[in-house]
Protein backbone atom coordinates (compact mmCIF):
# COMPACT_ATOMS: atom_id res chain seq x y z
CA UNK A 1 0.00 0.00 0.00
CA UNK A 2 1.02 3.90 -0.36
CA UNK A 3 1.80 5.94 2.04
CA UNK A 4 -1.10 8.08 2.49
CA UNK A 5 1.08 11.06 3.64
CA UNK A 6 4.04 12.15 1.82
CA UNK A 7 6.33 15.34 2.76
CA UNK A 8 9.76 15.72 0.70
CA UNK A 9 12.07 18.46 1.05
CA UNK A 10 9.07 20.58 2.88
CA UNK A 11 10.23 23.98 4.50
CA UNK A 12 7.91 26.45 6.07
CA UNK A 13 8.26 29.21 8.02
CA UNK A 14 6.20 31.87 9.54
CA UNK A 15 8.11 35.33 9.43
CA UNK A 16 11.79 34.82 10.42
CA UNK A 17 10.61 31.84 12.28
CA UNK A 18 11.33 28.41 10.48
CA UNK A 19 9.01 25.42 11.86
CA UNK A 20 9.42 23.19 8.79
CA UNK A 21 13.19 22.86 7.90
CA UNK A 22 13.53 20.45 4.44
CA UNK A 23 11.25 17.95 6.32
CA UNK A 24 10.67 14.16 4.87
CA UNK A 25 7.89 12.45 6.27
CA UNK A 26 5.97 9.26 5.32
CA UNK A 27 3.12 7.60 7.30
CA UNK A 28 2.90 3.93 6.96
CA UNK A 29 -0.64 2.86 5.64
CA UNK A 30 -2.42 1.27 8.55
CA UNK A 31 -0.39 2.23 11.11
CA UNK A 32 -1.30 4.52 14.04
CA UNK A 33 1.76 6.68 14.01
CA UNK A 34 2.08 9.41 17.09
CA UNK A 35 3.70 12.44 16.03
CA UNK A 36 6.29 13.24 19.00
CA UNK A 37 7.71 16.53 19.75
CA UNK A 38 8.36 19.54 22.27
CA UNK A 39 5.69 22.86 22.63
CA UNK A 40 6.38 24.69 19.81
CA UNK A 41 8.09 21.80 17.47
CA UNK A 42 6.13 22.67 14.33
CA UNK A 43 3.80 19.15 15.35
CA UNK A 44 0.64 21.43 14.19
CA UNK A 45 2.17 22.78 10.89
CA UNK A 46 3.48 19.13 10.16
CA UNK A 47 0.60 18.14 10.17
CA UNK A 48 -1.80 20.95 8.70
CA UNK A 49 0.61 20.99 5.70
CA UNK A 50 0.39 17.20 5.24
CA UNK A 51 -3.53 17.27 4.47
CA UNK A 52 -3.52 20.75 2.36
CA UNK A 53 -4.34 23.04 5.54
CA UNK A 54 -1.12 24.90 4.82
CA UNK A 55 0.64 25.48 1.90
CA UNK A 56 4.59 24.20 1.96
CA UNK A 57 6.97 27.85 0.92
CA UNK A 58 9.09 24.56 -0.75
CA UNK A 59 9.46 21.08 -1.14
CA UNK A 60 5.87 18.91 -1.62
CA UNK A 61 3.39 17.34 0.45
CA UNK A 62 1.45 14.32 -1.27
CA UNK A 63 -1.60 13.23 0.60
CA UNK A 64 -3.73 9.76 -0.80
CA UNK A 65 -1.21 10.60 -4.15
CA UNK A 66 -2.59 13.76 -5.07
CA UNK A 67 -0.89 17.16 -3.97
CA UNK A 68 -2.14 18.43 -0.54
CA UNK A 69 -2.47 22.01 -1.39
CA UNK A 70 -4.43 20.82 -4.49
CA UNK A 71 -6.82 18.25 -3.35
CA UNK A 72 -9.77 16.95 -5.44
CA UNK A 73 -13.31 17.14 -3.63
CA UNK A 74 -13.08 13.16 -3.57
CA UNK A 75 -9.83 12.86 -1.92
CA UNK A 76 -10.70 15.42 0.46
CA UNK A 77 -14.09 13.62 1.67
CA UNK A 78 -11.65 10.22 2.23
CA UNK A 79 -9.51 12.73 5.36
CA UNK A 80 -10.91 13.08 8.79
CA UNK A 81 -9.61 15.95 10.81
CA UNK A 82 -10.00 17.15 14.04
CA UNK A 83 -7.65 19.91 15.38
CA UNK A 84 -6.13 21.09 18.78
CA UNK A 85 -9.56 22.54 19.62
CA UNK A 86 -12.64 21.22 17.97
CA UNK A 87 -14.49 24.19 16.55
CA UNK A 88 -17.97 22.93 17.50
CA UNK A 89 -20.68 25.27 16.82
CA UNK A 90 -21.95 26.22 20.08
CA UNK A 91 -25.57 26.99 19.43
CA UNK A 92 -26.61 23.85 17.74
CA UNK A 93 -27.65 20.75 19.87
CA UNK A 94 -25.49 17.53 18.62
CA UNK A 95 -27.93 16.05 16.93
CA UNK A 96 -28.40 18.99 14.73
CA UNK A 97 -24.53 19.81 14.78
CA UNK A 98 -24.65 16.45 12.96
CA UNK A 99 -26.83 16.62 10.38
CA UNK A 100 -25.40 19.86 9.73
CA UNK A 101 -21.84 18.89 9.13
CA UNK A 102 -23.45 15.36 7.33
CA UNK A 103 -25.28 17.46 4.86
CA UNK A 104 -21.21 19.02 3.69
CA UNK A 105 -20.19 15.39 2.84
CA UNK A 106 -21.15 13.43 0.41
CA UNK A 107 -20.15 10.40 1.91
CA UNK A 108 -21.64 10.90 5.11
CA UNK A 109 -23.05 7.77 6.97
CA UNK A 110 -26.18 8.95 9.44
CA UNK A 111 -26.67 5.91 10.87
CA UNK A 112 -22.61 5.48 11.71
CA UNK A 113 -22.83 8.70 13.25
CA UNK A 114 -25.43 7.47 15.30
CA UNK A 115 -24.29 4.78 16.34
CA UNK A 116 -20.38 6.53 17.19
CA UNK A 117 -22.69 9.57 19.07
CA UNK A 118 -24.40 6.62 20.95
CA UNK A 119 -21.91 4.58 22.12
CA UNK A 120 -19.77 7.56 23.03
CA UNK A 121 -22.30 8.93 25.18
CA UNK A 122 -23.33 12.17 23.41
CA UNK A 123 -26.57 13.75 24.38
CA UNK A 124 -28.38 14.43 21.27
CA UNK A 125 -30.43 17.66 23.02
CA UNK A 126 -27.60 19.71 24.28
CA UNK A 127 -26.45 22.55 22.46
CA UNK A 128 -22.66 22.05 21.98
CA UNK A 129 -21.41 24.92 24.07
CA UNK A 130 -22.71 22.87 27.06
CA UNK A 131 -20.69 19.82 26.17
CA UNK A 132 -17.74 18.96 28.90
CA UNK A 133 -14.50 19.19 27.07
CA UNK A 134 -13.91 15.22 26.81
CA UNK A 135 -17.68 15.46 25.08
CA UNK A 136 -16.46 17.77 22.61
CA UNK A 137 -13.39 16.42 21.64
CA UNK A 138 -15.77 12.94 21.59
CA UNK A 139 -18.07 14.72 19.05
CA UNK A 140 -15.12 16.40 16.88
CA UNK A 141 -14.21 12.94 16.51
CA UNK A 142 -17.68 11.49 15.36
CA UNK A 143 -17.71 14.56 12.72
CA UNK A 144 -14.18 13.50 11.54
CA UNK A 145 -15.35 10.08 11.14
CA UNK A 146 -19.13 9.64 10.11
CA UNK A 147 -17.92 9.96 5.80
CA UNK A 148 -15.51 6.93 7.06
CA UNK A 149 -12.00 8.15 6.51
CA UNK A 150 -9.40 6.21 5.20
CA UNK A 151 -7.42 8.39 7.15
CA UNK A 152 -7.56 10.52 9.96
CA UNK A 153 -5.05 12.86 11.46
CA UNK A 154 -5.62 13.88 15.20
CA UNK A 155 -4.22 17.64 16.65
CA UNK A 156 -3.69 16.87 20.29
CA UNK A 157 -6.68 15.01 20.58
CA UNK A 158 -6.35 14.44 24.19
CA UNK A 159 -4.33 17.31 25.82
CA UNK A 160 -7.42 19.09 27.23
CA UNK A 161 -9.03 15.87 28.67
CA UNK A 162 -8.68 15.03 32.37
CA UNK A 163 -7.37 11.17 32.95
CA UNK A 164 -11.11 9.46 32.66
CA UNK A 165 -12.20 11.56 29.33
CA UNK A 166 -8.75 10.74 27.83
CA UNK A 167 -9.05 7.02 28.84
CA UNK A 168 -12.25 7.18 27.13
CA UNK A 169 -10.99 9.21 23.90
CA UNK A 170 -8.34 6.80 23.61
CA UNK A 171 -10.40 3.61 23.89
CA UNK A 172 -12.46 5.54 20.74
CA UNK A 173 -9.25 6.03 18.77
CA UNK A 174 -7.94 2.11 19.72
CA UNK A 175 -11.71 0.89 17.58
CA UNK A 176 -10.87 3.15 14.96
CA UNK A 177 -7.54 2.12 14.49
CA UNK A 178 -9.26 -1.79 14.74
CA UNK A 179 -11.27 -1.17 11.99
CA UNK A 180 -8.02 0.01 9.60
CA UNK A 181 -8.13 3.81 9.48
CA UNK A 182 -4.63 5.26 9.06
CA UNK A 183 -4.04 7.43 12.22
CA UNK A 184 -1.83 10.45 12.52
CA UNK A 185 -1.87 11.78 16.04
CA UNK A 186 0.54 14.37 17.73
CA UNK A 187 0.72 14.45 21.32
CA UNK A 188 3.52 15.60 23.92
CA UNK A 189 1.78 12.46 26.25
CA UNK A 190 3.48 9.22 25.58
CA UNK A 191 1.57 7.57 28.01
CA UNK A 192 -1.55 7.90 25.93
CA UNK A 193 0.63 6.77 22.51
CA UNK A 194 1.93 3.14 23.76
CA UNK A 195 -1.30 2.26 24.20
CA UNK A 196 -2.79 3.03 21.04
CA UNK A 197 0.15 4.20 18.42
CA UNK A 198 2.55 1.53 16.95
CA UNK A 199 4.85 3.94 15.68
CA UNK A 200 6.35 6.99 16.78
CA UNK A 201 7.36 10.15 14.38
CA UNK A 202 9.88 12.42 16.57
CA UNK A 203 9.83 16.24 14.90
CA UNK A 204 12.63 18.12 16.01
CA UNK A 205 14.16 21.58 15.03
CA UNK A 206 11.91 21.17 11.81
CA UNK A 207 12.47 17.64 10.85
CA UNK A 208 11.66 14.11 11.52
CA UNK A 209 14.72 12.75 13.47
CA UNK A 210 13.55 9.81 14.23
CA UNK A 211 10.50 7.43 12.66
CA UNK A 212 10.09 3.79 14.10
CA UNK A 213 7.91 0.89 15.59
CA UNK A 214 7.48 1.83 19.41
CA UNK A 215 8.59 -1.96 20.04
CA UNK A 216 11.94 -1.21 18.14
CA UNK A 217 12.54 1.44 19.88
CA UNK A 218 11.91 -0.37 23.38
CA UNK A 219 13.84 -3.12 21.82
CA UNK A 220 16.93 -0.67 20.91
CA UNK A 221 16.75 2.26 23.34
CA UNK A 222 18.36 0.89 26.67
CA UNK A 223 19.73 2.65 29.50
CA UNK A 224 23.04 0.94 30.88
CA UNK A 225 24.17 1.42 33.80
CA UNK A 226 27.88 0.46 34.76
CA UNK A 227 29.24 0.25 38.21
CA UNK A 228 33.44 0.19 38.51
CA UNK A 229 36.34 0.67 40.75
CA UNK A 230 38.46 1.60 37.96
CA UNK A 231 37.93 4.47 35.84
CA UNK A 232 36.41 3.22 32.45
CA UNK A 233 38.07 3.60 29.44
CA UNK A 234 36.69 6.10 27.23
CA UNK A 235 35.88 3.26 24.49
CA UNK A 236 33.43 1.15 26.09
CA UNK A 237 32.83 -0.87 22.27
CA UNK A 238 29.52 0.12 22.70
CA UNK A 239 27.62 1.63 19.17
CA UNK A 240 24.56 4.32 19.25
CA UNK A 241 25.97 5.88 22.47
CA UNK A 242 23.29 8.44 22.62
CA UNK A 243 24.95 10.37 25.89
CA UNK A 244 27.43 9.11 28.56
CA UNK A 245 26.87 10.52 32.24
CA UNK A 246 30.43 9.63 34.22
CA UNK A 247 29.84 9.80 37.85
CA UNK A 248 32.05 8.25 40.35
CA UNK A 249 32.45 4.91 39.88
CA UNK A 250 30.99 4.32 36.97
CA UNK A 251 29.06 5.70 34.32
CA UNK A 252 25.54 5.78 33.11
CA UNK A 253 24.75 5.39 28.97
CA UNK A 254 21.59 5.76 26.90
CA UNK A 255 22.18 3.55 24.06
CA UNK A 256 20.33 2.86 20.99
CA UNK A 257 21.71 -0.47 19.52
CA UNK A 258 21.26 -3.31 18.28
CA UNK A 259 18.75 -5.51 20.74
CA UNK A 260 21.35 -8.60 20.37
CA UNK A 261 24.34 -6.69 21.11
CA UNK A 262 23.40 -6.22 24.64
CA UNK A 263 23.83 -9.33 26.29
CA UNK A 264 27.55 -9.21 24.34
CA UNK A 265 28.42 -6.15 26.00
CA UNK A 266 26.82 -6.87 29.48
CA UNK A 267 29.20 -10.13 29.48
CA UNK A 268 32.25 -8.28 28.34
CA UNK A 269 31.88 -5.19 31.12
CA UNK A 270 31.20 -8.46 33.60
CA UNK A 271 34.22 -9.82 32.97
CA UNK A 272 36.14 -6.61 33.15
CA UNK A 273 35.53 -6.41 36.73
CA UNK A 274 32.16 -4.13 36.36
CA UNK A 275 28.63 -4.53 37.54
CA UNK A 276 26.31 -3.62 34.89
CA UNK A 277 22.57 -3.30 34.62
CA UNK A 278 20.37 -2.82 31.48
CA UNK A 279 16.99 -0.98 32.18
CA UNK A 280 14.24 -1.43 29.85
CA UNK A 281 12.78 1.96 29.37
CA UNK A 282 9.31 3.28 28.93
CA UNK A 283 8.46 5.61 25.81
CA UNK A 284 8.46 8.63 28.00
CA UNK A 285 12.63 7.98 28.52
CA UNK A 286 13.46 6.76 25.67
CA UNK A 287 11.61 10.11 24.15
CA UNK A 288 12.90 12.56 26.62
CA UNK A 289 16.10 10.68 25.59
CA UNK A 290 15.45 11.26 21.25
CA UNK A 291 14.57 15.09 21.87
CA UNK A 292 17.58 15.89 24.07
CA UNK B 1 -14.16 -15.02 33.06
CA UNK B 2 -13.93 -13.54 29.41
CA UNK B 3 -11.43 -15.15 27.37
CA UNK B 4 -9.64 -11.29 26.92
CA UNK B 5 -9.32 -10.85 30.63
CA UNK B 6 -6.66 -13.82 30.76
CA UNK B 7 -4.17 -10.86 30.23
CA UNK B 8 -3.15 -7.84 31.50
CA UNK B 9 -0.49 -5.17 30.44
CA UNK B 10 1.65 -2.40 31.34
CA UNK B 11 1.73 -0.08 28.63
CA UNK B 12 4.47 2.14 29.99
CA UNK B 13 6.49 -0.89 30.58
CA UNK B 14 10.04 -1.03 28.55
CA UNK B 15 9.21 -4.64 27.68
CA UNK B 16 7.20 -3.88 24.16
CA UNK B 17 3.32 -4.74 24.66
CA UNK B 18 3.50 -7.83 22.52
CA UNK B 19 6.23 -9.19 24.45
CA UNK B 20 4.40 -8.95 27.60
CA UNK B 21 1.44 -10.72 25.65
CA UNK B 22 3.72 -14.01 24.31
CA UNK B 23 5.02 -14.31 28.00
CA UNK B 24 1.53 -14.61 29.36
CA UNK B 25 0.19 -17.33 26.53
CA UNK B 26 3.33 -19.31 27.84
CA UNK B 27 2.91 -18.80 31.34
CA UNK B 28 -0.99 -19.56 30.48
CA UNK B 29 0.13 -22.55 29.12
CA UNK B 30 2.75 -23.68 30.61
CA UNK B 31 0.52 -23.85 33.93
CA UNK B 32 -2.19 -25.57 32.00
CA UNK B 33 -4.80 -22.83 32.34
CA UNK B 34 -4.88 -22.85 28.71
CA UNK B 35 -4.48 -25.84 27.66
CA UNK B 36 -4.05 -27.74 24.52
CA UNK B 37 -6.95 -27.06 21.80
CA UNK B 38 -7.97 -23.98 23.98
CA UNK B 39 -8.83 -21.32 21.83
CA UNK B 40 -6.56 -17.69 22.55
CA UNK B 41 -9.33 -14.80 22.15
CA UNK B 42 -9.18 -12.92 18.70
CA UNK B 43 -7.35 -10.06 18.06
CA UNK B 44 -10.13 -7.80 18.11
CA UNK B 45 -11.04 -8.84 21.82
CA UNK B 46 -8.06 -8.55 23.25
CA UNK B 47 -7.44 -5.29 21.89
CA UNK B 48 -10.78 -3.96 23.13
CA UNK B 49 -10.49 -5.41 26.44
CA UNK B 50 -7.04 -3.73 26.60
CA UNK B 51 -7.46 -1.16 24.92
CA UNK B 52 -4.32 -1.67 22.45
CA UNK B 53 -3.63 -1.38 18.99
CA UNK B 54 -4.85 -4.13 17.36
CA UNK B 55 -1.85 -5.20 15.41
CA UNK B 56 0.05 -5.01 18.70
CA UNK B 57 -1.94 -8.39 19.58
CA UNK B 58 -1.96 -9.59 16.01
CA UNK B 59 2.06 -9.45 16.35
CA UNK B 60 2.06 -11.32 18.90
CA UNK B 61 -0.27 -14.43 18.17
CA UNK B 62 1.99 -14.29 14.57
CA UNK B 63 4.76 -14.72 16.83
CA UNK B 64 3.32 -17.06 19.36
CA UNK B 65 2.49 -19.17 15.70
CA UNK B 66 5.95 -19.01 14.56
CA UNK B 67 7.19 -20.35 17.56
CA UNK B 68 4.32 -23.49 17.30
CA UNK B 69 3.16 -22.25 20.17
CA UNK B 70 -0.70 -21.95 19.20
CA UNK B 71 -1.70 -22.91 15.63
CA UNK B 72 -4.38 -21.15 13.59
CA UNK B 73 -7.55 -23.41 12.82
CA UNK B 74 -9.23 -21.96 10.19
CA UNK B 75 -12.50 -20.71 10.70
CA UNK B 76 -11.70 -21.10 14.92
CA UNK B 77 -8.63 -19.05 15.58
CA UNK B 78 -5.71 -19.48 17.15
CA UNK B 79 -5.44 -23.02 19.48
CA UNK B 80 -2.80 -23.81 21.90
CA UNK B 81 -0.66 -26.52 21.06
CA UNK B 82 0.43 -29.44 23.26
CA UNK B 83 3.64 -28.20 25.13
CA UNK B 84 6.43 -29.96 23.38
CA UNK B 85 8.03 -33.47 25.06
CA UNK B 86 10.15 -33.30 28.22
CA UNK B 87 7.46 -30.30 29.33
CA UNK B 88 6.26 -30.38 32.63
CA UNK B 89 8.14 -29.31 35.74
CA UNK B 90 11.62 -28.48 33.78
CA UNK B 91 10.21 -27.33 31.23
CA UNK B 92 8.17 -24.31 32.76
CA UNK B 93 11.26 -23.75 35.82
CA UNK B 94 13.42 -23.46 32.31
CA UNK B 95 10.55 -20.76 30.97
CA UNK B 96 11.38 -19.41 34.59
CA UNK B 97 15.01 -19.24 34.16
CA UNK B 98 15.88 -15.70 32.63
CA UNK B 99 13.94 -13.79 35.36
CA UNK B 100 15.78 -15.90 37.91
CA UNK B 101 18.90 -14.93 36.59
CA UNK B 102 18.18 -11.72 36.52
CA UNK B 103 16.82 -11.50 39.57
CA UNK B 104 20.18 -12.75 40.84
CA UNK B 105 22.05 -10.55 38.87
CA UNK B 106 20.16 -7.68 40.60
CA UNK B 107 20.42 -9.21 44.15
CA UNK B 108 24.09 -9.37 43.82
CA UNK B 109 24.56 -5.98 42.90
CA UNK B 110 22.30 -4.75 45.58
CA UNK B 111 24.39 -6.77 47.90
CA UNK B 112 21.41 -8.51 49.56
CA UNK B 113 21.83 -11.40 51.89
CA UNK B 114 20.36 -14.66 50.10
CA UNK B 115 18.24 -15.51 52.78
CA UNK B 116 16.64 -12.14 52.39
CA UNK B 117 15.82 -12.43 48.81
CA UNK B 118 14.77 -15.72 48.81
CA UNK B 119 12.52 -15.06 52.04
CA UNK B 120 11.17 -12.00 49.83
CA UNK B 121 10.67 -14.50 47.18
CA UNK B 122 8.69 -16.86 48.95
CA UNK B 123 6.38 -14.46 50.27
CA UNK B 124 5.71 -13.72 46.48
CA UNK B 125 4.57 -17.14 46.04
CA UNK B 126 1.26 -18.30 46.62
CA UNK B 127 1.00 -21.16 49.38
CA UNK B 128 -1.41 -23.17 48.06
CA UNK B 129 -0.18 -26.72 46.82
CA UNK B 130 0.18 -26.58 43.48
CA UNK B 131 0.06 -29.39 40.40
CA UNK B 132 3.59 -30.95 39.98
Amino acid sequence: MNPPIVMRQVSKSFGTKTVLDTCDFELRAGSVTGLLGVNGAGKTTLLRTAIGLARPDTGTATVLGEPAWNLSAAAKARIGYVPQTPGLIGWLNVRDHLAYVGAFQPRWDAAFAEDLRTKWDLPPDTKCAKLSPGEAQRMALVLALAHRPELLVLDEPAASLDPIARKQFMAAVVEVAAAGTTILLSTHLCADLERVADRVAVLQRGRIVRDAGIDELKERVKRVRVAVDAPLPKDLGLSGILSRRDLDGGSVLMVDGDPETYAKTSARLLQAGATVAIDELGLEEIATELLQ
Amino acid sequence: MRPATLFVVQPTSGVPIYRQLMDQVLALRSSGRLPEGALLPSVRQVAEELQINAMTVSKAWSLLERDGVVELQRGHGMRITAPQAGGTLRQRLAELHPLLEHLAARAHQLALPRQDVLDALAALLPSTKDKP
